[in-house]
C-alpha cells in the first residue's frame, strides 16, 4: 500500500519555477506555525532516533507539515497534482556543537532533466548560523559527482546557509550537494528530511501567465563550476520537461534559448519552444 | 513577434564553402562602405552599451551590414534560403591602449559536429590594425572539442590568425571556433559589433556550383591537422561538407587510406560513396 | 619547516662566522628550523585551468590538520592559484583535463590544483 495522494492549490509562479530549476532549492522561512514547531520538537524529544516514522500517524503534523498551505502549494506546483506523501521521515538530530559535515550528494542521486520526486527538509527550531544549518551549493544538481570524491572539499564559493527560523521549510532536488554546516551553539538540532512524489505527467499547471515572455530571460547564473550558460541550459531543459513540453525544446547550440541578452529586439528569441511562446493578452 | 528572414542570392563556389569548413571563418575586407562605417562608429558613441541592440533598428545599418550584399551572399550559402537575421548586438568596444591577452575560449553554447546551424559574425567599422587589438582565432579549431574551462592556460598557440582589417570589414565564424582578445598598444576607440543569423531550411547543396568539382578528389585536409591524430581534420571537414550538400546520411568513414584521406590516386579513393557523386 | 626561517637563520649564521662571532647556539637554532614538519596541503578548486582563475573552492591541511577556512570567500588567503605560488605553494597536481571536456555534462568543483609546502 502506498502512502496517500495529496492536491492542494498551486502557489509558485513561472519566475520561482525558473528559479528553482536553476538553482535546485526553495526555502520557505516560518511557514509551519510556533505551535507545531514546539509540538514537534517535543515529539522528537521522545522518539530521538534517526527515523521518527510515528510522526507520520500524527495528523496535527500531517496537516500543518507535510500539507502546510506555503509548502504544500510549492510541492504542487513542482510536482503536480496529486502528489504523493511521504512514507518516511528522517531527523538529522545533531548535538551541537558539531564539525561541518562532508560534501555530498545522497545515494540514489540520478542526473536528469526532470522532476519526479522532491526533497524537503523542515526546521522545528530556529536554526541560525551557530546551529549548523544545511549548506547547499546552488546549481549543483547539475554538477555530476560521487560523495566519495568530494570528501576533501571544503568551503565553496557560492555554497548557501539556510540558516532560517523555526517553521521553515526548504524543497530540492534530491541530487544536490549538501552538508550540514558547522555548529558553535549549544543544544539540539532537529532536522527533519523527507520526499514527495510525482504521481501525474508534467504541465504547466502553476501560477502561470501565459503573458510571460520566456526570450532572453536571464536564467544562468554566471557560476564559475559552470561552461558559460550551462546551467541556464539545463534549468531550461528542466523547466522545459516541467511544462511538457520535453520533444519541442532542443538547445542548437550558439545565442539561441535560454542565452539571455539585456538588449534586444523585439522578436521571439531563436530556439525557444513554441509552447512557451507568450499569448497575447 | 515571429523573427525576421531575409533572402540573397548565394554567392560562395564548392571551393569556398569547403574551405570555410577546413577554416571555420571567413574575412571579407572592407565590405562596407566607408560612410556607413563611419555612420556606425558615430552611433555607437551615443550608445556604449556592450549590446547596442538598437542600431538594428536603423535601415541603413541593416541594408549595409546586416543584408551588406557580399556577406549576405556568403551567408546565404552557408545557411541556406530564409535565414534569420540577429535580434542581438553585442559590441567588445574597447579604449586602447589597452594591456592584457584575453584568455583562449569557445563561446558558451558551442555545439560540435558536422551542423551548421548558425553563424556568428563580426564588423569592425574602424580601422582595426593589430595595434588596436583584433580578435584571433585559431583557424580549423571549429572541429577540435574543448571547453572554455580546460582552454583557460592556453598561451600562444601555433598557427592562430589575427584578423586585422581595414575598416567595413566583416568576419563570419562558425560558433564554436577557438578565439581571444589581443593586447592593444595602439591608442583610440576599437569597436567589434557581434551577431547571429540562423538556418531556418534544411541544408542542400545551393550555392554556387563549380562545373569541375569533384568531391571524390576534393581535398579536406587543413589547418586543423596539428590539433589530433592524423587525418582527423579531414573527415571533420568533409563530413561538414556533406551535411551543408544535405548529403549527410551519404558520409562514411570506411578507414585506412580510404576517402576523404588526400592522396594522389589514378581512380577514385575507396570509400568513396557513390552516392556523393550525383550531388 | 619555514624554508623563509631557515635561510634567514642560515643568513645570520653566515654574517655572525664572517665576523668571528658565530656561536653554536646559532647553529643549533638553524638546526631546530630545519625540523620537518607535516606536509601542508592546499586544495584549491578553480574556475578554469589557468592558475589565474578564480578560486571557488579551498580546503587546508596543516600541521597534520584538516585547518578551518573562512567562510566568506573574500576572505580567503587566496583568490587565484597564483597567489598560491607567490605565497611558496608548489603544485603537485594539476587539473584532469578529460573531466572538463563534455560541454554538456559538469563533472565535479570545477578545475582542481593541489598544492603542497
Amino acid at each position: 500500500m502506498l502512502p496517500a495522494t495529496y492536491d492542494c492549490p498551486p502557489t509558485l509562479s513561472d519566475q520561482q519555477i525558473l528559479d528553482f530549476c536553476r538553482d535546485g532549492y526553495l526555502v520557505l522561512p516560518g511557514v509551519v506555525p510556533e505551535e507545531i514547531n514546539r509540538r514537534t520538537v517535543a515529539f522528537l524529544e521522545e522518539h530521538n532516533g534517526p527515523q521518527p516514522d510515528p510522526i507520520l500517524g500524527e495528523e496535527w503534523f500531517t496537516e500543518a507539515v507535510l500539507k502546510n498551505p506555503a509548502a504544500a502549494g510549492a510541492v504542487r506546483s513542482l510536482l503536480g497534482a496529486h502528489f504523493r506523501l511521504p512514507g518516511m521521515m528522517a531527523n538529522h538530530r545533531t548535538h551541537c556543537p558539531q564539525p561541518a559535515q562532508k560534501w555530498h550528494r545522497d545515494g540514489g542521486s540520478i542526473y536528469n532533466r526532470r522532476l519526479d520526486y522532491l526533497q524537503v527538509f523542515y526546521y522545528p527550531s530556529d536554526t541560525p548560523e551557530g546551529m549548523g544549518p544545511t549548506e547547499v551549493v546552488p546549481g549543483s544538481h547539475f554538477v555530476r559527482s560521487k560523495s566519495n570524491y568530494m570528501r576533501h572539499y571544503d568551503c565553496i564559493r557560492h555554497g548557501v546557509r539556510t540558516a532560517a527560523p523555526a517553521g521553515s521549510i526548504f524543497l530540492t532536488i534530491y541530487s544536490i550537494w549538501h552538508r550540514r554546516g558547522k555548529s558553535t551553539g549549544e543544544g539540539v538540532r532537529n532536522l527533519l528530511k523527507y520526499n514527495y512524489w510525482r504521481t501525474t505527467p508534467p504541465r504547466r499547471d502553476w501560477l502561470a501567465d501565459l503573458a510571460f515572455n520566456f526570450s532572453w530571460i536571464h536564467l544562468s547564473s554566471g557560476r564559475p563550476t559552470f561552461e558559460q550558460f550551462m546551467d541556464g541550459i539545463g534549468a531550461a531543459e528542466l523547466f522545459t520537461w516541467l511544462c511538457g513540453l520535453e520533444q519541442e525544446y532542443h538547445f542548437q547550440g550558439g545565442q539561441c534559448w535560454p542565452v539571455s541578452a539585456i538588449n534586444r529586439a523585439p522578436y521571439t528569441q531563436e530556439g525557444l519552444p513554441v509552447g512557451l511562446w507568450p499569448h497575447p493578452l | 513577434m515571429s523573427r525576421r528572414t531575409c533572402d540573397h542570392p548565394p554567392t560562395l563556389t564548392d571551393s569556398q564553402v569547403l574551405e570555410f569548413c577546413r577554416q571555420g571563418f571567413l574575412m571579407l575586407p572592407g565590405a562596407v562602405p566607408e560612410q556607413i562605417n563611419r555612420r556606425a562608429f558615430e552611433y555607437l558613441e551615443t550608445d556604449t552599451h556592450y549590446e547596442p541592440t538598437r542600431i538594428l533598428d536603423f535601415d541603413w545599418f541593416q541594408d549595409q551590414v546586416i543584408c551588406n550584399p557580399t556577406a549576405a551572399g556568403a551567408v546565404r550559402s552557408l545557411l541556406g534560403p530564409g535565414y534569420g537575421l540577429p535580434v542581438l548586438m553585442s559590441n567588445h568596444r574597447r579604449q586602447c591602449p589597452h594591456e592584457g591577452v584575453g584568455g583562449w575560449h569557445v563561446d558558451g553554447g558551442s555545439r560540435w559536429g558536422p551542423q551548421l546551424k548558425d553563424l556568428q559574425v563580426f564588423y569592425y567599422p574602424q580601422d582595426t590594425p593589430v595595434e588596436m587589438g583584433p580578435t584571433e582565432v585559431v583557424p580549423g579549431t571549429h572541429l577540435v572539442p574543448n571547453t572554455q574551462r580546460a582552454m583557460a592556460h592556453y598561451g600562444r598557440i601555433r598557427g592562430s590568425a589575427s584578423t586585422a582589417a581595414p575598416a567595413g570589414t566583416i568576419f563570419i565564424t562558425c560558433y564554436r571556433i577557438w578565439h581571444r582578445a589581443t593586447a592593444a598598444p595602439g591608442s583610440g576607440i576599437r569597436n567589434l559589433l557581434k551577431y547571429c543569423y540562423w538556418r531556418s531550411a534544411p541544408p542542400a547543396r545551393d550555392w554556387v556550383r563549380e562545373p569541375g568539382f569533384d568531391m571524390a578528389r576534393a581535398n579536406f585536409s587543413g589547418p586543423a591537422a596539428g590539433f589530433g591524430e592524423q587525418f582527423h581534420e579531414c573527415y571533420s571537414a568533409a563530413e561538414m561538407f556533406c551535411w551543408l550538400a544535405g548529403q549527410h546520411p551519404h558520409y562514411q568513414v570506411t578507414g585506412g587510406q580510404s576517402w576523404p584521406l588526400p592522396a594522389l590516386r589514378n581512380d577514385l579513393p575507396y570509400g568513396f560513396n557513390p552516392a556523393l557523386a550525383t550531388v | 619547516m619555514s624554508v623563509d626561517k631557515l635561510r634567514v637563520q642560515l643568513q645570520l649564521c653566515l654574517e655572525r662566522f664572517r665576523r668571528g662571532e658565530l656561536a653554536e647556539a646559532d647553529l643549533a637554532q638553524a638546526l631546530a628550523l630545519a625540523e620537518p614538519s607535516p606536509q601542508q596541503l592546499l586544495y584549491l578548486q578553480a574556475g578554469g585551468s589557468s592558475v589565474d582563475s578564480r578560486v571557488i573552492g579551498m580546503a587546508l591541511i596543516a600541521g597534520g590538520e584538516v585547518q578551518e577556512v573562512p567562510a566568506d570567500p573574500e576572505q580567503w588567503p587566496y583568490q587565484t592559484v597564483l597567489d598560491a605560488i607567490r605565497a611558496g605553494w608548489r603544485v603537485i597536481k594539476f587539473p584532469e583535463l578529460a573531466l572538463l571536456v563534455h560541454p554538456d555534462q559538469t563533472i565535479g568543483l570545477g578545475c582542481e590544483f593541489v598544492l603542497e609546502k
